[in-house]
């Protein structure tokens, strides 16, 4: 009914309200603490446990202090890692949610969006095993990408092999699986948001990028927040894609910090060191997060 | 559990204009780019495996290749075996979730829960801890509590995994309608029980069909979960069986693979198409 | 109204209890209680618990359990993983539980010595004892096996590694079957010569397929010596071998690394002419309706040095184990030593079509047949596999290694330098 601002006010807490609600408003919210705690929380405890043992998976893991966390910061494979790790948030950012925020605008009250909107949904309701086949038949040395490139008598490049490609054609093939998510999510916001102020600035001759810029834009916030938000925690945490593409590979060079944590944890069996190189993922992407939300969510952080 | 509103918005019929056209020229261009691939799954999928390799990638084989190839992974992956059983976690995990992270946004946004913010974060940090690392614990705890291979375990972890993004989305949709709302409601005397599931829950129905599905095609398409924390082919989720279709040693042919992941596919594939409906049936919040 | 309130707050978290309690009661997994123990002689056949990485066994196995139900022995009951890593992590947490496997699959080398050291494996000496009387295993091969000269689990399955060959691309490029190793590199240049790609080759997984062909085909005593630390990866003869596998890769001899499509739709399609690889690459051929000895042929990788005294075969094998403390563990035990038999290994040929470890059992597959009955004859001195034969830390880097190597073809001391930095470190601790 009103813009941001204005409902900000609305929303200043009074005290004799926030006595009224206290008892239901942690019974509502008891659920969800509860079952991540004891589902999510301890399982991660125990990892942070073991990240200063050494442990190989048998017998009693052995405390060994920081012993962990020197080593994984003084190997200089950790670097590469990050960096892919960065080039993941980054094109995740531009690619899967702008891509999205472009289909979701593009469709919004048009003739026919379901149909519009379907073909870009459909790579997310595939089953992963399908996916990863599709892409390798895709980004492979004569699959089809190259195929094309060479129709316009260009030289197809190793997609898969060469760093930084294969890492920037990796996050195009996981763009192209979640873009319609997150233009899904990215409708919804549009759908919520009301009509009249849309129709005045009408009246007032706003349109197009205009538009968009001064009165959809904002008013998606908390949608665009939910969609940002997942895609950096999801983006710092890409495992699936490489594995399956390319293994970290040829040589570690399109290695992740998780698939860092994974090969020290499951093919060298150093569950120390893989459970500290996850702590230290897990530090990064809240941090990442934390400052990300408060920043949004600042009029709510009072409540 | 989610009631769709039925009501449909005033038709409004737009006249074709050149924006309209252009959007849905630049939409269909862009939606053709994306079937390539699915064109490609669909393509090799349906080449027999004696002949695959005398196809290029862009062939077509025929139906009968695919349904023969479908009919063979079905068989040798026994996907019947897990079907059911997913489609149990598939339903049941998301729709509680829904339930439970609506029930947190509800608690935060509101019913102004002291420190929101605090416990917000704290949900959703749990989404960020690698699964690949929790599995190791969560099955030593399964195992001793006795949730090992069993329905309810899997169902509880499904459920679990979900609920932070559930929170999240309805965290944020709940905190664009006005508090008014809310207001309005106490001064009619109803109980935030009643608020909750008889006001804030219908409005959302757009948001909560929209994390059920998503949720629903994670889970159904989830591998590390259902490898770890299951053994037997009747708890067991279908992907863990299709997975093995791929395998190094012995694995079935390309285009068996293709078949099966397809075939398993389709569940979802139609969870979409038919939920596409509840996004257009307009919902807005603009009229409150 | 503050009742209400209060009774929102209670059934919500009264539900989120009962969901974690009732979920607590739900069906439990444990072991049909039979105490199994070290006791020793025969115990009812029953049911036993059976995990393995290899999911896509399954039909098989069936197979496998209508021969020891048969049999009166007790029958599998499987569950496959298809994600090798997330499998030896699950088997070894596992340990920790009462739900121990009765049965499973895993891997020699220093991987089975570690469960052994955590004493998490029966003991199998007597069934090898009894197995070797009977001549049911061959020589040598109980040494993959033993950890201070005691024996532990029992093979599940050989794999010799040798050459595929499309038989139609050799006729037509008018090659015969290679007996030296330079007529097989003469082949290679023929085939580049038509156009056509000789060897396949992957940047994973079998990354180290060729090194291990060129060292042991080199210098046995130099490939024996990697594995203990005794030679270095820098050593000369290793860097010689490498400089060849380096000349076959800048000479055009193997396929594009970027190519991913499955090895065996490569060899029947005569994209690539011949293809390093285990016995078990039988079945995937003949997935594709390729028949042995018409479509395809197989033959022992001569030396690529002319001058030792014998030829050299790769052999891989995976053991069958037995945990220890588990429920059926008697029955388990029974059931493999009834698994090393003539007719457990029939029926294991049958399932398969593959070869076994029993000599008294002959493949029915005439390729393989003939090509195993090569390797394992007098002429031939068996190798590990690379894989299992060096110590986990050492591969991992060395795998990195090999597939940087193989894909951009770079200077192979450089990478050798870094596996030796690799072998050195973990032989330090040791």
């Amino acid at each position: 009914m009103t813009a941001p601002a204005a409902r900000r006010a609305e929303m200043l807490p009074t005290s004799k309200r926030r006595n009224t609600f206290a008892l239901p408003s942690i019974g509502f919210v008891a659920p969800a603490v509860l079952l991540a705690g004891v589902v999510l929380y301890l399982p991660f405890l125990y990892t942070t446990y073991i990240s200063f043992t050494k442990y190989n998976g048998l017998g009693d893991p052995q405390w060994v202090g920081l012993d962990n966390y020197v080593r994984m910061f003084s190997d200089p494979g950790l670097l590469n890692s990050l960096l892919n790790t960065l080039y993941w948030v980054a094109g995740t950012i531009v690619l899967p949610v702008g891509l999205g925020l472009f289909i979701a605008v593009l469709s919004h009250n048009l003739p026919g969006a379901t149909l519009f909107r379907l073909p870009f949904l459909i790579p997310y309701a595939l089953s992963g095993v399908a996916v990863g086949v599709i892409w390798s038949f895709v980004l492979q040395t004569d699959g089809a990408l190259s195929q094309i490139v060479e129709l316009f008598g260009a030289d197809a490049p190793r997609w898969l092999l060469d760093a930084p490609l294969n890492t920037f054609v990796m996050i195009v093939a996981s763009s192209w699986q979640g873009a319609g998510v997150n233009a899904l999510l990215f409708g919804i916001g549009l759908q919520s948001i009301p009509k009249e102020p849309i129709e005045a600035a009408k009246v007032d001759g706003a349109s197009g990028f205009t538009m968009f810029r001064t009165m959809t834009w904002p008013m998606l916030t908390p949608l665009t927040t939910v969609v940002v938000g997942l895609s950096i925690v999801g983006s710092l945490k890409t495992f699936d894609i490489v594995w399956g593409m390319t293994k970290g590979g040829p040589g570690g060079v399109s290695e992740t910090l998780a698939l860092t944590m994974y090969k020290e944890t499951f093919i060298t069996n150093d569950y120390g060191l893989g459970a500290a190189v996850a702590v230290f993922l897990t530090v990064v992407t809240v941090l990442a997060s934390v400052l990300y939300l408060r920043r949004q969510l600042a009029p709510e952080r009072s409540v | 559990m989610t009631t769709i509103s039925t009501t449909r918005p005033p038709a409004r019929r737009r006249a074709f204009s050149v924006s309209v056209l252009l959007r849905q020229l630049l939409l269909g261009l862009m939606g053709l780019v994306w079937l390539v691939p699915v064109y490609l799954l669909l393509a090799n999928a349906s080449k027999r495996p004696e002949v695959f390799g005398e196809y290029s990638i862009w062939q077509f084989g025929d139906l009968g290749g695919m349904v023969s190839n479908m009919a063979d992974a079905w068989g040798r992956g026994r996907l019947s075996l897990g079907t059911l059983s997913t489609a149990l976690y598939a339903i049941t995990g998301p729709a509680l979730a829904v339930i439970i992270g609506a029930g947190a946004g509800f608690s935060i946004v509101a019913l102004r829960l002291r420190n929101g913010f605090f416990w917000f974060v704290l949900i959703f940090a749990s989404t960020i801890f690698p699964l690949q690392m929790i599995l190791m614990p969560l099955f030593i705890g399964y195992a001793q509590t006795g949730l090992y291979n069993s329905r309810v375990g899997m169902i509880l972890v499904y459920t679990v995994i979900a609920v932070p993004f559930s929170a999240f989305v309805m965290r944020n949709f709940f905190s664009g309608i006005a508090h008014q709302v809310f207001e309005a409601a106490v001064m009619d005397g109803a109980s935030a029980w009643r608020i909750f599931w008889r006001i804030y829950l219908p409005m959302s129905a757009p948001a909560l069909v929209a994390i059920f599905i998503l949720q629903a095609t994670f889970i159904w398409n989830d591998l590390l979960l259902g490898l770890t924390l299951s053994q037997s082919e009747t708890v067991r989720p279908v992907i863990a069986a299709l997975s093995a279709l791929q395998s190094t040693y012995g694995g079935s042919a390309m285009s068996t693979v293709l078949a099966g992941g397809l075939l398993v596919s389709l569940p979802t594939v139609v969870l979409f198409l038919a939920t596409q409906r509840a996004f257009t049936r307009g919902l807005s919040l603009g009229q409150f | 109204m503050k009742q209400h309130k209060t009774k929102a707050a209670l059934m919500a978290t009264v539900a989120s209890a009962a969901l974690l309690l009732g979920a607590c009661g739900g069906g439990g997994n444990s072991g049909d209680g039979d105490g199994g123990g070290n006791g020793g002689g025969d115990v009812e056949p029953t049911e036993l618990g059976f995990f393995t990485d290899k999911a896509a066994w399954e039909p098989q196995f069936d197979e496998m359990n209508a021969a020891s139900e048969a049999a009166d022995q007790s029958t599998l009951s499987f569950t496959g993983y298809s994600d090798a890593a997330a499998y030896d992590a699950f088997i070894k947490q596992a340990f920790r539980t009462n739900d121990k496997p009765d049965l499973f699959t895993w891997h020699t080398g220093g991987q089975l010595g570690e469960l052994v050291e955590a004493g998490l494996v029966a003991e199998t000496t007597d069934l090898w004892e009894a197995a070797a009387e009977n001549g049911d295993v061959p020589e040598g091969l109980i040494e993959n096996y033993t950890y201070d000269g005691k024996q532990y689990c029992v093979p599940l399955n050989v794999v010799y590694w040798v050459m595929y060959y499309n038989k139609q691309v050799y006729a037509d490029n008018g090659l015969e079957v290679p007996t030296t190793w330079d007529e097989l590199m003469g082949n290679a240049q023929t085939l580049v010569d038509n156009g056509v790609v000789p060897f396949h080759q992957m940047n994973f997984i079998f990354e180290f397929v060729w090194f291990q062909t060129v060292v042991a085909g080199s210098d046995p005593e130099a490939y024996v010596g990697l594995q203990d630390g005794s030679v270095s990866y820098t050593d000369p003869a290793i860097v010689e071998a490498m400089e060849v596998w380096h000349q076959m890769q800048t000479d055009g001899y193997f396929i594009d690394p970027g190519v991913t499509t499955d090895p065996q739709t490569l060899l029947q399609t005569g994209e690539v002419a011949m293809a390093n690889f285990g016995t078990f690459f039988t079945g995937q051929l003949n997935a594709l309706g390729m028949v042995p000895d018409e479509d395809y042929g197989i033959f022992a990788i001569p030396n690529v040095n002319p001058d030792l005294d014998s030829q050299q075969a790769i052999v891989e094998t995976g053991p069958l184990c037995v945990g220890a403390g588990s429920a059926n563990e008697q029955a388990a035990l029974d059931y493999s030593a009834w698994w090393m038999g003539v007719d457990a290994q029939n029926a294991w040929t049958d399932a398969f079509g593959d070869v076994s470890f029993n000599p008294n059992v002959e493949s029915p597959d005439p390729a393989l047949s003939a090509v195993v009955s090569q390797v394992t004859g007098p002429d031939f001195q068996i190798q590990k596999r690379w894989l299992e034969a060096t110590p986990v830390p050492i591969y991992t880097v060395a795998s990195e290694e090999f597939g940087a190597f193989v894909t951009n073809n770079g200077d192979p001391m450089a990478h050798l330098e870094a596996i030796q930095a690799a072998a050195d470190a973990y032989w330090a601790e040791q």
